[in-house]
């Protein structure tokens, strides 16, 4: 049964002066957990464990090379200034962490950097407010997504957090769904990016999906057919889709085809023969072209949207050929 | 002074509600349970709502609002549960209709839209109520909203507002989160955490006292301040997260339900693995409503 009112009036108060000037921070403040005294009483055992974790881990940063350090300070600093609608705890509606994406981006800044080396073009055609990145996806593992994500928090100005659509499967595994939605991510329903768009997000989707990621090594910078779901969202929520080509992805694993009955067995989206079992270093070259904007019913025939998707894909198309012309080496 | 109706008043939320209310309606209130201390000007009728006795109730009383909040929600007897909701509210809403009510407000919940994994994170009142898809133990929370909405269709006249409020926390409102919350360890499943919306009890309140002022009519999802990861609730209100593997945790937590030690049917298991977090735009446009506890205080209502 409920409780005396004087007696839990106490409680409260004897706890709130037990925690002196706990003042929320403001909204793109950022929350650490090895500085905010918000662990300090608490004996949760994850707390602990991160608590260990991230003590272990600041330990070895100290030690760690200068620019590693530097990297962490710059990434900090930059999603720290990304329009974002943090609540006091750090956290976004979706579920995006800024201590938890900080230390993903400094692994894939790394990758960015020194492993693909990757050279960004035309990323001052990002609008201010929402967009649609459309890119062209290959690879056999989502890298291409990872950055151009990292891209528009590195190189924009000012910085971008852009928003993945996972996969349906995704939410459903133990931890992966965790650091999905912490690094920014949501599980792909329309609603999820309706929402996402009309609050000035950035989302970024694969309108080839599996078809495009996991297709064979001789069918490179061949874009595969693409969905019209993006389309009707850009439209519905008045958003101007960013086309992005990403060079480089396509050579980062050699695929000898897709093994279905297999893929059917093990019931997982595809079953690819690849070659390589890590990414081979390939240069990335990442081009964003100027947005296009789109007007019209979004709940329209397949055959009209039809005709804007082609649109979109044709801009991607100039724009793979152009990079691919430019390129000198598939390594350098 | 109109006269207003209260079922469930000796709950935590019915008596949040009549106090907050006393001097502006004459109140009725019902209850199983009798309410010992209550306030002199509110008129209180022990009566169980399958029974006839209320009917005698709005015969004698004639109240020009009704605010339903009298349900059974943590109650380890599912039979029982599901007669007191389901046919307790079928009852009310039949002598509402034949007794001229003006306004009415039912409590229902966020969690009839289920905890699903690919649920949007904001979902709105348009959104199929999932909870009777997977959790027979509490499907009669789908089946009371039903009811409601059927009846705010049929009766135009009456203005009938069926709020949805999420993860409700309190002093007095007895809440399955609540209490779950308030355990020293607080079992979790291993590698989830959700993110969860939480209301402060006197925000409920708030938006109970919002529907009957401005007579909404309609479904409405009341969310609080803010949503955080079902860890750092934890963390906020002072327990021990425990993450215990699935299978160990459905198990575990069904025996310890059936002993009634624990507040939340297996069943449930999925709210604290999955988000069920809703949109509360309709309601703040009807009706203005704002929370007035910010997330610290709601979260620290429940501090042990």
């Amino acid at each position: 049964m409920a409780r005396a009112p004087t007696q839990s009036k106490q409680l409260t108060s004897s706890r709130a002066a037990s925690r002196p000037g706990r003042t929320p921070p403001a909204r793109t403040a950022f929350r650490n957990v090895r500085t905010t005294p918000a662990a300090e009483e608490s004996s949760d055992l994850l707390a602990s464990v991160e608590q260990i974790l991230s003590w272990l881990g600041s330990e070895t940063l100290q030690r760690a090379p200068r620019f590693l350090r530097d990297l962490e300070a710059e990434c900090r600093e930059k999603i720290a200034r990304a329009p974002m609608e943090l609540n006091s705890y750090g956290y976004d509606p979706w579920g995006f962490n800024t201590d938890t994406a900080c230390r993903s981006m400094v692994v894939t800044s790394l990758i960015y950097r020194y492993y693909f080396r990757a050279q960004t073009t035309g990323i001052a055609n990002l609008p201010a407010g929402r967009m649609l990145l459309i890119g062209n996806h290959a690879g056999q593992i989502a890298l291409d997504a990872a950055m151009i994500a990292t891209a528009c928090a590195l190189e924009a100005e000012p910085p971008r957090i852009v928003r993945g659509m996972g996969e349906y499967w995704l939410p459903r595994l133990p931890l992966l769904n965790v650091a999905m939605v912490r690094t920014g991510s949501v599980v792909g329903t329309p609603k999820n990016c309706v929402d996402l768009l009309e609050h000035g997000e950035a989302v970024i989707a694969f309108p080839e999906g599996i078809r495009g990621m996991n297709k064979s090594f001789t069918e490179r910078y061949r874009l595969q057919e693409f969905g019209y779901g993006f389309m009707r969202l850009a439209l519905q929520t008045d958003t101007p889709i960013v086309p992005v080509a990403v060079i480089g992805s396509e050579e980062q694993a050699i695929s000898l085809g897709n093994f279905k009955p297999l893929a059917r067995l093990l019931s997982m989206p595809a079953f690819p023969l690849v070659l390589n079992f890590f990414p081979l270093p390939t240069r990335y070259h990442i081009i964003f072209g100027e947005p296009l904007r789109f007007s019209g019913d979004w709940n329209d025939e397949d055959r009209l949207i039809g005709e804007k998707v082609e649109e979109v894909k044709q801009s991607i198309r100039t724009m793979i050929d152009e990079g691919l012309a430019k390129r000198r080496s598939i390594f350098f | 002074m109109e006269r207003l109706l209260i079922t469930g008043i000796s709950g935590g939320l019915g008596r949040l509600l009549a106090r907050r209310l006393a001097g502006e309606y004459e109140i009725h209130g019902v209850d199983r349970v009798p309410w010992e201390g209550a306030p002199r000007e509110i008129t209180f009728h022990n009566a169980d709502l399958r029974s006839r006795r209320i009917e005698d109730v709005f015969r004698r009383e004639r109240p020009d609002a009704v605010a339903h909040l009298g349900f059974v929600r943590h109650d380890f007897d599912p039979e029982l549960r599901h007669d007191v909701n389901v046919v307790g509210t079928k009852r009310l809403l039949e002598y509402c209709a034949r007794y001229e009510v003006k306004r009415l407000v039912i409590l229902s919940s966020s969690y009839v839209y289920g905890a699903l994994a690919e649920n949007p994170f904001y979902m709105d009142e348009d959104t199929a109520l999932n909870v009777s898809r997977h959790y027979p133990e509490i499907r009669d929370l789908a089946e009371v909203d039903t009811l409601a909405t059927a009846f705010l269709w049929r009766y135009p006249e009456i203005a009938t507002a069926i709020l949805r409020p999420v993860n409700t926390l309190g002093y007095f409102a007895h809440s399955s989160i609540g209490s779950y919350l308030r355990l020293p360890y607080v079992p979790t499943v291993f590698g989830f955490d959700p993110m969860m919306q939480f209301i402060h009890e006197e925000d409920v309140a708030e938006a109970f006292v919002r529907a009957l002022e401005r007579g909404a009519r309609g479904v409405f999802n009341v969310v609080g301040p803010g949503a955080v990861p079902l860890s750092v609730a934890i963390r906020e209100t002072g327990g021990t997260s425990v993450p215990l593997p699935e299978t160990v945790a459905r198990r575990a937590l069904d025996r310890l339900f059936r002993f009634g030690l624990f507040p939340v049917p297996a069943d449930a298991v999925d709210f604290v693995k999955f988000p069920c977090t809703i949109d509360g735009r309709r309601f703040h446009e009807a009706t203005e409503f704002r929370p007035l506890f910010t997330l610290e205080e709601t979260l620290l209502s429940v501090r042990r």
